[in-house]
């Protein structure tokens, strides 16, 4: 049996990928991107999240926390416990939806992001996978229906500032999958705080036939409270403004 | 500019100011807007009463009263629409029934003076001299019944009947039968003053018309005011004959039956339309502009329910082309509106995305959407009924499908509090001393068995004897059997399909599945301590948590969720079980309506962790904060489980601000949110799909946005004129479905 730490299943989720999907959240990333919106997921171990507005000051934490005051982020689950977890949303998947696997970065936990796609395929359920495409698996990839993957920074100094990693192996796994032709959703997050680059980021993937799509996503404030749960800094990036976001618009692109 | 576009939208504002001004009259109301105007200056009516308890009953007092009250109505005209007529005031208003008494009225001195001469019975609605039934009130008071017994007129009208009849015709059919009948003549005599009145209130706009097109100096309005005394003309006695002309004549009829108490329902717009639509566009003297301007004109005078789409008894899909102009008109209205749309497999898709288009567009509530397949299966299965008469059985209330002109429910009016009677099972098991959930399942459905038996006990009574309290004059001029046989609907129905509806499912399968997992298996509590805590009100908020963090109904196969399917299936079994007299059965639901606050305050606290007197559950709805994703799929997947069977609906009611635009990835979503929900035998889909930031803001001060339109339950309402608890509600379940 493989089992896997999954900080949190997220049912109905239309935001990550096409139709309704579930989305289940990885937890440990070898990056450390300073935006991240998804911060207990960095960490490969279960961890307490604390919410002090939540307490009722009963003093019994260690005979456990009912208010939600005291959560524990992660938890050890099989493939089996997963995968049921997503069949109980299969009416509603219909053509387009499915399943998203995301984190954190899923293919840290390879075999057991391998084991939870055969297992949904042979339900006969879309899979979908969310990636910073740090790590390359072939078999994965093969198999799965659909890549969204990130290129967040073009400049190297400046992708290793911000995430704690070179994007040298990034840029060299996008041009692996298009050889491979594996289509792929390109993403950006946007930060406008930083020198992202996202002209020559638009141009690398033009030159790739398998991108079908690239997005920019507005950086959103929604990791704060978290950080706050998990005791860390605030992250002092704001939301782009809507022009900020036009002036980049000719950059995205989809083809047919 | 004197436009359709710049007419609609001073019709709009209109609306808008109206809402606030009924604000101002009659306080908060958590209730239907109903399309009611405010009350003019120096509005009176003086009843007669017929009873010595001061009151009116039977065919007389409500013929008399109904006359009355809409002889007091002033006309109402509005020169930017094409339509006239509007409802005020009803009779029930003068019955006394505080509960729905608007302010203006107990703010009148007249009425107050009357209070005080009046005895001391202040309600009475009922005729309990007459028809007392004391013996009940205990049970019913014990298990917090919604009785039903002179409940709302919950049931639809034909009306093909009046349209090929009109006001005259009636009055020749009433004269026919009324010589085959002479022993009627009370029934006849109240049904030809009622039709007579209903003339006069026609010929009162033809007189107001007159007066404002002798003094009207704009030729365009001149013209459009011209031509609504025509048709108005043609309406008086005739039966209509254009589009223009049905639209008008069913306005009229809907103020009439609305001023009776709030009665009526609508119809398959499209379908009972469609002829006068095609005759009239055929003969060059209609448009698709014009249709759509009437049919946003009758949406504006009453937001009755009317169906749309759907497929006919061959399953074969009836959507046309005027389906289409019915959702471009509400769209170009956008106000409170009751749209549902009937869903089929064989129903034209392109016809479904577009309605989901406007539900994602204007985020005003509307339409609705209902599962023919369940719907029609269900009712079939109710002892005979065949596949047309399931087909004919259409959308026209909160929660509730009737066939027009044949059926009596009662629909909507008699409710079980499912959380009291579990309350009740409770106190049993406590004094036997021996705790177990099993137990508790066994004396729940032992209590629930005395409360339907109780309930059933209401409705005969009811309908043995609401002829001769509240007939239905109004609407029985568009039934089957009443002017034929000079009897009231309540006497000679084809079907008594009567609807009883269990509400706070989920306060009670959360209950038991608080009770199986935290006391029966992990025994982080006992029974004794659990009821400590039930008897002081989790005076230790650990212990409530305890029991309120335990797995839900609705996240998806937790024990709470298989105690709802347990539930169902008693629920179910009981109603089924429950003899009934002549040719009267009872179709179970699940449904609230807006009560949930008042069945709440009836309630103790229960095991689910919920405080004395808090709200119970709307509907088959899971409790607010389910699960913190708030996944409407999850609600969908639990409230499909818990679908009664029979025709009657467990309505999924969902708000939440999915962040989807209205693109062509927002409709395909929703969508298939609807038709997955309906595959698996759901019934009814009310959807708010609401922004978040103008929620939150109109909770603060709700006149920021006075055109605001939530789907309280069933029915939209302005959420301007809610209550600020029932605002808060609204907002509580929202922010669950974020």
């Amino acid at each position: 049996m493989i089992n896997g730490i999954v900080a949190d299943i997220q049912r109905a989720s239309v935001h990550d990928g096409p139709g309704i999907r579930t989305t289940i959240f990885l937890k440990g990333c070898p990056l450390h991107c300073a935006w991240c919106h998804n911060p207990e997921c960095i960490d490969f171990e279960p961890q307490t999240m604390y919410y002090p507005e939540k307490c009722i000051g009963c003093g019994l934490c260690n005979e456990g926390c009912f208010s939600g005051a005291k959560v524990i982020c992660g938890r050890e689950m099989t493939v089996e416990e997963v995968v049921k977890q997503v069949l109980l949303d299969k009416d509603y998947y219909g053509t387009d939806g499915g399943v998203t696997f995301s984190g954190g970065e899923p293919l840290a936990q390879r075999e057991f992001l391998s084991a939870l796609i055969d297992a949904c395929k042979e339900q006969g359920i879309h899979c979908a996978v969310e990636t910073s495409l740090i790590y390359f698996n072939e078999e994965i990839f093969r198999k799965i229906d659909l890549v969204m993957a990130d290129l967040k920074i073009w400049d190297d100094k400046l992708h290793k500032k911000y995430t704690g990693v070179s994007n040298g192996a990034i840029k060299e796994h996008f041009r692996k999958l298009n050889e491979m032709n594996i289509p792929v959703i390109a993403r950006t997050p946007v930060i406008p705080e930083i020198s992202q680059g996202i002209e020559q980021i638009s141009e690398f993937l033009k030159k790739l036939s398998n991108v079908r799509k690239y997005e920019l996503l507005p950086y959103h404030p929604l990791g704060s409270a978290k950080r706050e749960a998990l005791g860390i800094e605030p992250d002092g990036f704001t939301i782009p403004s809507a022009e900020y976001m036009k002036g980049l618009e000719k950059y995205v692109f989809i083809r047919e | 500019m004197y436009s359709y576009a710049s007419r609609l939208k001073a019709m709009r504002d209109t609306k808008v100011a109206h809402t606030l001004a009924k604000r101002e009259q009659n306080g908060y109301t958590d209730l239907d807007d109903f399309g009611t105007v405010p009350i003019s200056e120096g509005y009176w009516v003086e009843p007669w009463y017929n009873s010595t308890n001061g009151s009116f009953y039977g065919y007389d007092g409500m013929c008399e009263n109904f006359c009355r009250v809409l002889d007091a109505h002033e006309p109402y005209i509005d020169p930017n629409e094409m339509l006239c007529g509007r409802w005020r005031d009803m009779l029930v208003n003068y019955r006394g029934d505080l509960h729905y008494m608007p302010d203006w009225l107990k703010k009148n001195p007249k009425t107050q003076e009357f209070m005080k001469s009046a005895t001391n019975q202040w309600s009475k609605r009922w005729d309990e001299g007459r028809f007392p039934y004391d013996h009940l009130k205990p049970l019913q008071l014990k298990y917090n019944i919604q009785t039903g017994i002179d409940g709302d007129a919950h049931f639809a009208c034909d009306y093909r009947i009046g349209f090929e009849l009109g006001f005259g015709g009636l009055l020749e059919k009433i004269e026919k039968y009324r010589s085959m009948n002479p022993d009627k003549k009370a029934f006849y005599d109240a049904e030809e003053k009622v039709v007579k009145a209903i003339i006069r209130f026609v010929q009162r706009h033809i007189d107001k018309l007159d007066e404002m097109i002798a003094s009207e100096t704009d030729e365009a309005v001149k013209a459009n005011l011209q031509e609504m005394k025509i048709v108005c003309k043609n309406i008086r006695y005739d039966a209509p004959k254009t589009f223009h002309e049905v639209c008008q004549w069913t306005a009229i009829f809907n103020c009439a039956s609305r001023i009776y108490t709030r009665d009526g329902a609508g119809f398959q717009l499209d379908g009972l339309l469609l002829p006068y639509y095609e005759r009239d566009v055929k003969a060059g003297i209609l448009d698709d502009e014009k249709a759509k301007f009437l049919i946003a004109n009758l949406l504006l005078i009453d937001p009755h329910y009317y169906q749309i789409s759907g497929v006919d008894e061959n399953d074969k899909d009836m959507t046309n082309h005027l389906s289409y102009l019915i959702l471009e008109a509400a769209d170009s209205i956008n106000i409170a509106t009751n749209l549902t749309v009937r869903v089929h497999e064989n129903c034209d898709k392109e016809f479904m995305k577009k309605a989901v288009y406007y539900l994602l567009k204007n985020k005003n509530g509307w339409p609705r959407f209902c599962n023919d397949k369940a719907l029609a299966e269900g009712y079939m299965r109710n002892n005979g009924v065949d596949k047309k008469t399931a087909r004919e059985r259409i959308a026209v209330g909160c929660n509730w499908m009737c066939v027009p002109g044949k059926e009596f429910p009662m629909n909507d009016t008699v409710k079980v509090n499912v959380a009291k009677v579990l309350e009740e099972a409770l106190k049993d098991m406590r004094s036997e001393g021996t705790y177990s959930t099993e137990r508790l399942f066994e004396l729940w459905q032992e209590h629930l068995k005395v409360a339907v038996d109780v309930t059933a006990a209401g409705i005969n009574l009811h309908l043995d004897h609401i002829w001769e309290v509240t007939p239905e004059l109004v609407m029985n001029l568009m039934m089957k059997n009443t002017i034929e046989r000079g009897e009231d609907i309540s006497q000679c129905a084809e079907l008594y399909t009567v609807g009883i509806d269990g509400a706070g499912l989920a306060v009670v399968a959360d209950s038991f599945g608080a009770l199986e997992a935290r006391v029966e298996e992990e025994k982080l509590l006992t029974w004794e301590q659990m009821y400590e805590a039930l008897d002081n009100d989790f005076a230790d908020e650990r212990t409530r948590l305890i029991l309120n963090s335990a797995p839900k109904y609705c996240q998806g196969g937790t024990v709470s969720d298989e105690w709802a399917k347990r539930l169902t299936d008693a629920w179910v079994r009981i109603v089924k079980a429950q003899p009934m007299p002549e040719n009267r059965q009872l179709v179970p639901g699940w449904f609230s309506w807006a009560r949930t606050i008042e069945y709440g305050s009836n309630v103790g606290a229960t095991p689910n962790g919920r405080k004395a007197k808090a709200p119970i559950s709307h509907g088959a709805n899971p409790n607010p904060h389910f699960r913190t994703d708030g996944a409407p799929t999850a609600q969908a997947n639990g409230i499909a489980s818990v679908q009664c069977g029979y025709g009657n609906t467990a309505p999924l009611q969902i708000e939440f601000d999915p962040k989807l635009a209205a693109d062509e990835k927002g409709i395909d979503t929703v969508l298939q949110l609807i038709e997955s929900h309906f595959k698996q035998g759901g019934t009814l889909i009310n959807i708010n799909i609401l922004d978040k930031e103008k929620l939150l803001e109109a909770n603060e001060n709700p006149d920021l946005h006075p055109d605001l339109v939530v789907r309280v339950t069933g029915f939209t309402a302005y959420f301007a004129s809610l209550s600020p608890q029932f605002r808060q509600l609204v907002v509580d379940r929202f922010l669950t479905g974020i």
